[in-house]
């Protein structure tokens, strides 16, 4: 991956002051198609959530919420470690789910 | 022994490790047939009420090519995570398990009462992973400890929605006089999201096979 590629992930991962709507967790753990299902599995279950998406190669988890709805740091921090990975961030920011798609798969060829 | 305890070691030391973990995830169930070159063959269901535990039923097969002995065991088992260590890009489990069960035994053409214990250290990456598992059965009329060491090696990196594919070297011990020697298999091994197939074929040229499946 590119450095300017990685560098507008942390940057985006760790901006403050975004408005909600999106999600990004740093997670440590995600080596396979098994964990990506067990937190899907997991964060679907909050009414909160309206879609989630996994990345393995970035170590990434993102969150789009439901209009007006957000998802504590505490209940996502809770959510993860239930399910048996570590955060190590997160973050709410102003890149939609599509966008998140978009630009991963798009660095990753 | 001495070969278990250096593949052991080279497992702990050398570092690559994993292979099907007996949780798969919090509030997942897995379902789990393997058939193993007509030694050994094994039916699994779990289900994991968090990620440190699992409950299920299971039934072995260990049919012996030394002396024509059958062992038919039916079990209910627990799974326990004892450690998980979730790095940057790797993880690594130590898992250990215990169970209660029925088992038909050939010669004595009769039931008697079966129990289980085992562990498994594993650690893996999305390139690299190995894992060592033993397994040990006993009962009035048996005791048999199966030993497997699993090498697997990926050529690209999958992601969470992509195939994965992976080769995997099995190495695998029996004592009691289920098999003499190591039984070694190469083994073609994919997955994506909950499914998991694997088939290859031992050096005799017996077929071993594992399909499984988590939801």
């Amino acid at each position: 991956m590119k450095k300017s590629t990685l560098a507008a992930i942390a940057c985006a991962l760790f901006s403050a002051g975004a408005p909600a709507g999106t999600i990004e967790m740093k997670v440590y753990g995600l080596v396979c198609g098994f964990c990506a299902q067990g937190i899907e599995k997991t964060l679907r279950k909050n009414p909160a959530t309206a879609d989630v998406f996994v990345s393995l190669e970035n170590k990434l988890v993102a969150i789009g919420t439901r209009d007006g709805q957000d998802i504590s740091d505490a209940d996502l921090t809770k959510a993860l470690t239930d399910a048996g990975y570590d955060v190590k961030g997160i973050a709410r920011t102003e890149r939609s789910m599509a966008e998140i798609r978009t630009a991963l798969k798009a660095a990753a060829k | 022994m001495k070969l278990v305890s250096g593949l052991a070691a080279c497992v702990l030391l050398c570092a690559p490790a994993a292979f099907s973990k007996p949780i798969a995830f919090a509030h997942g169930t897995t379902v789990m047939a393997e058939y193993g070159a007509g030694t050994m063959n094994e039916a699994q269901i779990f289900y994991a009420p968090t990620f440190k535990y699992s409950l299920g039923l299971g039934y072995l097969e260990l049919d012996s090519d030394q002396n024509g002995r059958k062992r038919e065991i039916s079990y209910a088992r627990v799974n326990y995570l004892v450690k998980r260590w979730n790095m940057e890009s790797a993880q690594a489990n130590v898992f250990t398990w215990g169970s209660i069960g029925n088992a038909r035994v050939s010669e004595q053409r009769s039931d008697v009462f079966s129990w289980n214990a085992g562990a498994q250290i594993d650690y893996e990456t999305r390139r690299v992973y190995g894992s060592l598992k033993t397994d040990l059965n006993r009962s009035s009329a048996f005791s048999h400890r199966v030993d497997t060491l699993q090498l697997g090696v990926a050529p690209y990196k999958h992601e969470a929605d992509s195939l994965a594919t992976w080769f995997v070297v099995q190495g695998r011990r029996y004592t009691g006089e289920i098999h003499d020697g190591t039984e070694w298999a190469l083994l073609l091994r994919l997955f994506k999201r909950g499914a998991w197939v694997e088939a290859g074929v031992t050096q005799d040229g017996k077929l071993q096979a594992m399909a499984m499946v988590n939801f």
